[in-house]
């Protein structure tokens, strides 16, 4: 039902989701973990590691969480196992 | 452990109240308070600091500490703030308490249609009048999430009077809130999470002043777990209070690698009594609650209390207004406590939204409700919601936030109601042909929808589609919707007839401003009456002046002296509400320069069209631009800048080809437009443009006139004298007098041309006499006919006054000072006097004007004595001057 309306296209934008792991200091409890349901987490020293198959938006919500919730955000890493550049949008089977 | 203790009430939320006894849990912060005092004495200071760092309470306390000399103008963002509007209102609102200069009028209402900048120069200008020193106290900048509303922010910090300053909160730089320059003049101070943080030894204070005893080893211990970080010491503390061994709590703490705050909002949850758990859990929800609201959701009595007492022990909870009724959580701990409702009780949370929902409907806080609609996943509901109060949230100014509250709506749940509210996001924007299509989705909905729905959604399409047709210009499609709007209001309740009179202020808005577009004037003037008295009932001000606005456009027809006055009652009317430069008024601030264009007083003309310029700064819509540019255009031309003109007119019939349907002043855009390109060196263009026109247009007086235009710039007299014959003779159609005025005057510019001094002079004095009743100066103007008028001799006019005011109009002086105020008004004169009264610029005796006037000359002297006496003058010279003054001379204001 929804009118499609032209829109605003800046060349910015990055359709593929892709794998990201963001390390946060401390171990995320229950509660916390609850906040972040399509990310996988594993405590790694004092941090946790949070993974998962996220697209641009998906990714500023999770950093948008991160600092709603007061967290301390060490690193965010996109990992890019089985692709040629992004640009090419030609996957290889592994 | 939350004992009750006698409230502290903060200066910081507007009422001034000396605070005798310390908080517990609050230290004084000396170091931090005097860093603050320091910075808050320059011109701008940002506290930039991630959540939990202590900036509220930093700034409250700082607040407190402040003078009674020292005004303080507070505000705190809403939450996900996407209305300029309502942030803007908010300042004006601060400034306006903090500077007392709150008027009779109460706060300044909403409108549909907001101008920010305007917005942002009028807190300005209060600023500017404010005595002594004022600080502006923006919390939770952050929250601020519309851009507009941050560019007008940047201009009013980079613009402050020199006594007012600003502080600033936000979790985050806001890189949009552009203060470079503040920075590079030294004028921009910056507080920063590391200067916020404890330091072991005011650790130590805050233990000590929350009456726990804990060792010096224990101290550090919790300073270095936490970092300092302040919403981590204030929840150890809370906990730590009621602990039976503080050093093993520290301990245990210590030893934990889990976070620190989702550490400690669990030991301090877990150390709750179930009662005060519940609460929490259950409310934390709501963006703000109060007793009667959380009594609802824990299905307990006693939770006003609860909140007054948490808020006492500084546990997180802080009330927003200066009778303790409204309350917030501390945005961290309330983000904390979601997470663990939601793991706690995940069953229970759509209900509780769902509750929550209903207490705001009932409460009448539609943003409120709709919102939590939508948390609670009842999409169908929130669609209904929306749509009914469309109309009402885009008169509250919400706009933004109600296409939010739509772009909400998951993919695949979009419901056929919600293009009614695109489309009224649409128009709201000028965004005319996307409107169309979202309302043809609305309307298509409408024979599917429930029996129950069916007559509402058929009204709210109607509106709208009156609302569009009339933006473009399209009466036929208004006029079908006028029968099932005509009907009355009625509804099963209050809420249903009130949103039905907004709806029928409205559409009746809509419907007479459409008339008045295409000029069915008497019913356009009957029905904005009606809108605007219905407007006026119902309290919507912005409905009410845009009802009177449109009225001033629509008694174009009418004598100027009384669309003047119309024009002038809405604008004041518009300036009492703070919207002289809105888009609301625009039609009568062009419709009041249009007249003086008409009348000749160019320069006035010119300062309203700037203001419409300015009103028009943000509405995009085809309709009153055209008539902006048009009016600008024929401006341009009276004062002979054909360039400029051409640019006007091509600016307005371009508009005029985006219009549905032919339009009233079509041809009037289009012939003077012809004129233009013709008089601007570009009588070639001007031909091939009136080639294309097809048979019906190209035979209108006006298109007629720009042909003799075009055959006068081509020396072709001849053929201009046969282009207006059918104008002269009555047979071609014309929109007003002023088009036979024109040409008139074009076939007496002819035949001067052509030598025939007689025949020019005869068709000087018919333009002439046509004009007088309005004293019209623009068709004079517009066609160059100074010389003319000039070679016209005085003896051979019944209009010698008229003339003379033209000459001296067209020479570039100002026409004669309509002031009425600074001399005594004059009795009024007779129409036998009137009738001598204009012979007397003339140079004729007075048994001259006996002859002209057909009596004899004792009558006329009895006249004269008559005049001087009642314009209280005692010859002849100062009886003209004094009749100028009072516009006497000309016959069409005297009636």
């Amino acid at each position: 039902m929804r009118v499609h309306l032209p829109a605003v296209n800046h060349g910015l934008m990055d359709p593929a989701p892709a794998q990201y792991t963001i390390r946060i200091r401390g171990h995320l409890g229950a509660t916390l973990l609850s906040a972040f349901p399509a990310l996988a987490s594993r405590e790694h020293g004092a941090c946790t590691v949070l993974t998962g198959l996220l697209d641009r938006s998906a990714l500023y919500g999770v950093l948008a969480e991160i600092e709603a919730l007061g967290l301390d955000l060490l690193e965010v890493h996109q990992v890019r196992p089985d692709r040629e550049s992004p640009e090419s949008g030609d996957r290889r089977s592994p | 452990m939350l004992g009750g203790r006698a409230s502290v009430r903060s200066r910081y939320q507007g009422r001034p109240v000396t605070v005798a006894q310390t908080t517990p849990g609050l230290i004084n912060r000396g170091d931090l308070l005097a860093a603050l005092d320091r910075a808050a004495a320059g011109k701008v200071t940002i506290i930039s600091a991630p959540a939990g760092s202590g900036k509220t309470s930093l700034l409250r306390a700082w607040a407190d500490r402040q003078g009674e000399q020292h005004r303080l103008a507070v505000v705190q963002v809403q939450r996900d703030q996407q209305d300029a509007q309502q942030f803007c209102l908010a300042l004006l609102g601060a400034v306006r308490r903090a500077t007392g200069a709150f008027s009779g009028a109460g706060p300044q209402p909403a409108t549909p249609e907001f101008n920010a900048q305007a917005m942002a120069d009028k807190v300005l200008a209060e600023l500017a009048e404010a005595r002594g020193d004022i600080t502006l106290v923006i919390d939770d900048l952050h929250e601020l999430t519309s851009p507009e509303a941050l560019g007008q922010l940047t201009r009013l910090l980079t613009n402050l009077p020199p006594h007012a300053h600003a502080v600033l909160t936000s979790r985050r730089d806001v890189p949009r809130l552009r203060l470079h320059r503040l920075r590079l003049a030294g004028e921009l101070t910056e507080i920063r999470a590391a200067d916020l943080r404890f330091s072991e030894r005011e650790t130590r204070e805050l233990l000590e002043a929350s009456g726990i005893a804990l060792s010096a080893a224990g101290a550090a211990l919790l300073h270095q777990r936490t970092e300092g970080w302040a919403a981590g010491l204030r929840l150890a503390a809370i906990s730590l209070a009621s602990h039976p061994d503080p050093e093993r709590f520290v301990a245990e703490f210590s030893g934990s690698d889990r976070t620190v705050a989702e550490y400690l909002v669990d030991e301090m949850l877990d150390r709750q009594p179930a009662e005060i758990q519940d609460l929490l859990l259950r409310t934390c929800l709501l963006d703000r609650v109060n007793g009667e609201l959380a009594d609802l959701l824990t299905g307990r009595p006693g939770s006003e209390r609860i909140l007054l007492e948490l808020e006492d022990a500084n546990a997180f909870v802080l009330s927003l207004d200066p009778e303790r009724t409204w309350f917030r959580y501390h945005h961290l701990f309330a983000d904390l406590l979601r997470l663990e409702l939601r793991r706690r009780m995940p069953e229970e949370t759509p209900a509780l939204h769902r509750r929550a929902a209903g207490w705001f409907t009932r409460h009448g806080q539609v943003v409120d409700a709709i919102r939590h609609t939508e948390a609670a996943g009842d999409w169908p509901a929130a669609a209904r919601l929306l749509a009914d109060h469309t109309f009402s949230l885009t008169l509250d100014g919400q706009a933004q936030t109600m296409q939010a509250l739509v772009r909400a709506f998951p993919p695949g749940v979009d419901h056929p109601e919600l293009a009614l509210v695109r489309t009224a996001g649409d128009l709201v924007q000028g965004r005319l042909d996307e409107a169309a299509a979202h309302l043809a989705v609305a309307e298509a909905h409408v024979e599917a929808a429930p029996p129950d729905r069916q007559r509402r959604l058929r009204v709210a399409v109607a509106a709208l589609k009156l609302s569009l047709a009339r933006r473009r210009g399209h009466l036929a499609g208004v006029l079908e919707q006028v029968r099932f709007l005509d009907s009355p209001v009625t509804g099963p309740s209050d809420e249903d007839i009130a949103l039905g009179s907004d709806l029928r202020a409205v559409a009746l808005m809509n419907l007479g401003a459409a008339e008045a577009w295409s000029l069915g004037l008497r019913d356009a003037e009957r029905h904005l009456q009606e809108g605007a008295d219905l407007a006026r009932e119902i309290g919507r001000p912005y409905l009410e002046v845009g009802c009177l606005a449109q009225l001033g456009f629509a008694s174009k027809i009418d004598p100027f002296a009384i669309t003047q006055r119309r024009c002038r009652e809405a604008i004041a009317l518009a300036e009492r509400y703070g919207w002289g430069t809105e888009p609301v008024i625009a039609p009568a601030l062009v419709t009041l320069a249009g007249t003086m264009v008409w009348t000749g007083e160019f320069d006035e003309a010119e300062r309203w069209l700037q203001r419409t310029a300015q009103a028009l700064q943000t509405d995009t819509g085809p309709d009153i631009r055209l008539l902006m540019h048009h009016t600008t255009g024929i401006l341009r031309a009276c004062r002979g800048r054909h360039d400029e003109a051409l640019e006007e007119f091509s600016a307005a019939d371009s508009l005029r080809s985006q219009l549905e349907g032919s339009h009233a002043i079509a041809n009037q855009v289009t012939g003077w437009l012809l004129a233009s390109q013709a008089r601007a060196g570009l009588p070639g263009e001007a031909l091939a443009a009136l080639a294309a026109l097809d048979d019906e247009r190209a035979g209108s007086g006006e298109i007629r006139n720009a042909r003799a235009v075009i055959c006068l710039e081509e020396r072709d007299p001849a053929g201009a004298l046969g282009a207006v014959r059918e104008v002269l003779d009555g047979t071609a159609p014309v929109i007003g007098y002023v088009t036979l005025v024109e040409a008139h005057l074009l076939a007496g510019l002819a035949h001067r041309e052509l030598g025939d001094q007689h025949a020019a002079n005869q068709a000087a004095e018919r333009a002439l006499g046509l004009a007088e009743q309005d004293r019209l100066v623009l068709p004079f103007a517009i066609t160059g006919s100074r010389e003319l008028l000039k070679t016209l001799p005085r003896h051979e006019t019944a209009h010698a006054a008229l003339l003379a005011d033209l000459l001296d109009v067209l020479h570039g002086s100002s026409p004669p000072v309509k002031d009425r105020s600074s001399s005594p008004p004059a009795e009024e004169l007779s129409p036998g006097e009137l009738r001598v009264l204009r012979f007397l610029p003339t140079n004729l005796s007075r048994p001259e004007i006996a002859g002209e006037l057909s009596v004899s000359v004792n009558t006329v002297n009895t006249h004269v004595r008559s005049i001087y006496a009642k314009l209280q003058v005692r010859d002849r010279s100062s009886a003209v001057q004094r009749a100028r003054e009072l516009r006497l001379l000309s016959a069409g204001l005297t009636r």
